[in-house]
């Protein structure tokens, strides 16, 4: 019930009248009667097609709202005969059932009947109940006849009542249909679910891998076309002996870097945590391929692994939690580099590391991330930025 | 200057409305003129039980003439023949009838008004629909001004009266509705006519902390003063009030007047019964607004009441008059639905500025058009009128028909008022309001 605004010196009781009422139909939406309202109101509690609403027992539930009416049969029960109609006419009254001695008497009738005149007038009473003879033999043709459809309307009606009585088991059959479509319906709502929830677990992970095997192409492709002798005997005999010796490549330093461990370990840590003094153009300079082997490329990934395939990723559960970043060494973080800081893009992952899980998401989170199409391949392969700037195109 | 008051009740104890009508306008002319009020014995309008002495007294210091009532009405046999002239085709007997079974029959008044009538320059009668008015009209002639008090109720429809309402040296009317039902069925355009209504003795101070505090009633109040009775719509507001009570459980509905008919049990119905004048000008005060539900009213009292103590009003909007009155006073709103009663109800309630406006508003009103100053000069001002206009061009009511009375030409009375148009009546500017249904038939 919103407000109005008041002029106290200038107050018009039609104008409040008439917002009042346009309000009240602004709330009805149109302009319904009450009575309709409250027929749409009676149709909307019957939702039979909400799945939460719909109950098992529904065929049963209605039966017991609805019982059926027990008809009483019509019992028609055919009259007795008709009494056979009295012929009366002008001679009735004279007549005698006597034979002869009848015939004598009719004949005395007839005599007397002046006689009989000075009395009274017998010739109207003949002449109604002549014409009521006629009227009783009319009124029973007539019934004769109400008689007839009396019995084609009973039967129509019996006929009538077998098609309700029919109706009703339809009726029953139909809220079963009903039920069992409401069950399915539910059944296949959540397997939507389920399946929705799959897909988009699938898709996370397709996407996760394009973006390494581009990744991994980038690298090859960077690496293969000029594969130097030593490395390869050394490749070999390495092969030879049984087992895969790494390379190693010492990261380029930096001034100020707080950079002393020797050892590869701490290297590989601070690889895979892409810190911003490791990370790579987002492409390869055009004289990568020229260069040989083994000479420091500025700003360039560190070729790791080319020799070997990277394990698949692991399976993921959709539920299981990402892992939480590792942040950059403070060091690194917080030292005046003067180069402005290169995107956050990690190498290929270690082997011997876990790939990032993909992180399960929604379709609808798909639909919103952002898609920068002429962005290069590599700046998309972010799986652990710190910054989480590339989240969503992680995910 | 004398004036005779024919009422057919009186008394300092009757509260119904034409009666109390005519004892306020007795006494406020009886400053200006000298004045007779003629009346019956009876104090029970249902019976007509004479229940007072015949002779005269003094009420307030104007004196009564009581007249026997020869008959005391038959209840059955006055609905029979409501229901013969309301609903069916008639005969101008059958409405003689009527009027005979509705009574106060009292021919001693009427013999009262042919021998001495002579006596009174003016006589008012008061209620158009009674015995006393429609033959005391046909004796008095051109000394009679008619206050009809009508409603748009099927007795209005009856073909007798359409004499009366021509054949009155004036008619003061309670309201423009009113004017325009009786012109509209009458036609009787020819007859001087103001719309005068009535005022009201209202405190100047009335103490609404003094109801409070006797009642103990909290928060916002809506006020229903009068009868408490389904003809006067309170069945539907009952009704109105517990479905706006589970929306807004702070509002306390105080009910002043007899009830004759079952009040509903609610924890915000508070019934006080019959209270003084006092305790109700009190109690209108501390209310936030009236509500006045009655669908058929001629002038409403309490309304006027209300707005003199600058309290809005929440009207029936199926009654043509306190229609009129919200829209002409801008001092009150109308519902017609309980849609609209919710809704004008809530704005009055929650919006103070709304509500002060009204209120003030509707105390303009009253200060213009109901204040006793101006009341009485309205009378005086249409008695001087008629001194100077020629009795004798006045139209006399025209005489029944001597054959032809038992002839059922006449529709039904409820036909008849149903073709009447509805609505409020036209503003002082001429222009009609966009009420409920102005104009329509």
């Amino acid at each position: 019930m919103a407000e109005f605004n008041i002029q106290s010196d200038s107050v018009d009781v039609t104008r409040i009248m008439e917002q009042i009422r346009q309000r009240i139909r602004e709330k009805r939406g149109r302009d319904y009667t009450e009575q309709q309202i409250r027929e749409l109101a009676t149709v909307k509690l019957e939702r039979f097609l909400d799945p939460q609403q719909v109950r098992s027992d529904l065929v049963e539930h209605y039966r017991q709202l609805e019982p059926p009416a027990a008809l009483e049969p019509i019992r028609y029960e055919r009259p007795g005969p008709a009494p056979e109609p009295f012929d009366f006419d002008e001679h009735t009254i004279y007549a005698s059932s006597r034979g002869t001695m009848g015939k004598l008497i009719r004949l005395i009738r007839k005599l007397l009947n002046p006689i009989l005149k000075l009395f009274l007038n017998p010739t109207p009473v003949v002449f109604a109940l002549s014409r009521q003879a006629e009227i009783n033999a009319w009124t029973l043709q007539l019934l004769q006849q109400q008689t007839d459809l009396a019995e084609r309307v009973t039967k129509q009606f019996e006929r009538a009542g077998a098609k309700f009585a029919a109706r009703e088991e339809l009726d029953a059959l139909n809220y079963e249909v009903l039920n069992n479509l409401v069950v399915e319906m539910t059944r296949l709502s959540v397997d939507m679910k389920n399946h929705r929830s799959l897909v988009e677990s699938v898709a996370g992970r397709l996407d996760f891998d394009e973006r390494r095997a581009r990744a991994l192409e980038s690298v090859v492709q960077h690496r293969s076309p000029q594969p130097s002798p030593g490395e390869d005997g050394e490749r070999a005999s390495s092969t030879a002996s049984g087992r895969t010796r790494r390379r190693r490549r010492r990261p380029r330093r930096r001034p100020g870097a707080a950079t002393t461990a020797d050892d590869g370990t701490n290297n590989d840590t601070a690889t895979a945590a892409g810190t911003p003094s490791e990370t790579a153009p987002t492409a390869p300079p055009p004289d990568t391929a020229t260069r040989p082997v083994g000479t420091t490329v500025p700003d360039a990934v560190p070729p790791r692994h080319y020799g070997a395939t990277p394990p698949p990723a692991p399976v993921v559960e959709p539920s299981a939690p990402p892992p939480e970043t590792t942040p950059p060494p403070p060091s690194a973080a917080s030292s005046p580099d003067p180069e402005p800081p290169t995107p956050a893009v990690p190498p290929v992952a270690d082997a011997g590391a876990p790939d990032p899980p993909p992180t399960p998401q929604t379709s609808g989170q798909q639909r919103d991330a952002p898609a920068p199409a002429t962005a290069p391949a590599t700046e998309t392969v972010a799986p652990t930025s710190p910054t989480g700037d590339a989240s969503t195109d992680e995910q | 200057m004398k004036l005779a008051v024919i009422v057919q009740r009186y008394g300092a104890e009757l509260n119904g409305g034409a009666e109390l009508h005519a004892r306020y306008v007795a006494e406020h002319l009886a400053r200006h003129a000298e004045v007779e009020v003629l009346t019956t014995c009876a104090t029970d309008y249902i019976t007509w039980r004479n229940e007072l002495d015949p002779g005269v007294e003094r009420v307030n210091g104007v004196p009564v003439r009581r007249f026997p009532v020869s008959r005391e009405r038959n209840v059955d046999e006055f609905g029979r023949r409501s229901v013969q002239v309301f609903e069916e085709p008639h005969s101008v007997a059958a409405e003689l009838a009527w009027l005979r079974s509705e009574g106060p029959t009292s021919p001693s008044l009427i013999n009262h008004l042919r021998r001495r009538g002579d006596a009174y320059d003016y006589c008012l009668f008061f209620s158009y629909r009674y015995y006393h008015a429609y033959h005391g009209i046909r004796v008095t002639g051109p000394r009679a001004v008619l206050v009809p008090t009508a409603e748009r109720d099927p007795a209005l429809g009856l073909g007798i009266f359409g004499g009366s309402f021509r054949g009155v040296r004036a008619l003061m009317y309670n309201s423009h509705e009113e004017r325009a039902l009786i012109s509209a069925i009458s036609n009787n355009d020819a007859v001087p006519g103001v719309v005068v209504g009535i005022g009201s003795e209202v405190p100047a101070h009335p103490e609404p902390q003094r109801f409070r505090q006797t009642t103990g009633i909290e928060g916002p109040v809506l006020i229903y003063v009068g009868r408490i009775d389904e003809n006067k719509g309170c069945h539907e507001l009952f009704d109105y009030f517990q479905r706006y009570a589970r929306l807004s459980p702070q509002l306390t509905l105080v009910l002043i007047g007899n009830p004759v008919m079952p009040i509903p049990t609610h924890s915000r119905i508070r019934h006080l019964g019959y209270v003084t004048d006092q305790e109700k000008f009190d109690a209108m005060a501390a209310a936030d607004l009236l509500v006045m539900p009655s669908h058929y009213e001629s002038l409403s009292m309490v309304t006027l009441e209300a707005w003199a103590l600058g309290r809005p009003v929440l009207a029936n909007g199926r009654c043509d008059v306190l229609c009129g009155q919200c829209i002409r006073s801008n001092g009150g709103l109308y519902y017609e639905n309980y849609e609209e009663f919710a809704e004008t109800l809530h704005s009055i309630v929650s919006n103070s500025t709304l509500r002060d406006a009204l209120g003030m508003n509707g105390r303009a009103y009253f200060n213009t058009h109901y204040t006793w100053p101006v009341i009485e000069r309205k009378y005086l001002d249409m008695l001087d009128r008629l001194e100077r206009e020629d009795a004798a061009q006045v139209t006399r009511p025209e005489p029944l028909p001597i054959w032809g009375r038992r002839r059922r030409n006449l529709p039904p009375g409820r036909q008849v008022v149903d073709r009447l148009p509805t609505g409020p009546a036209a503003r002082a500017d001429g222009t009609r309001p966009t009420g409920r249904s102005a104009g329509n038939s």
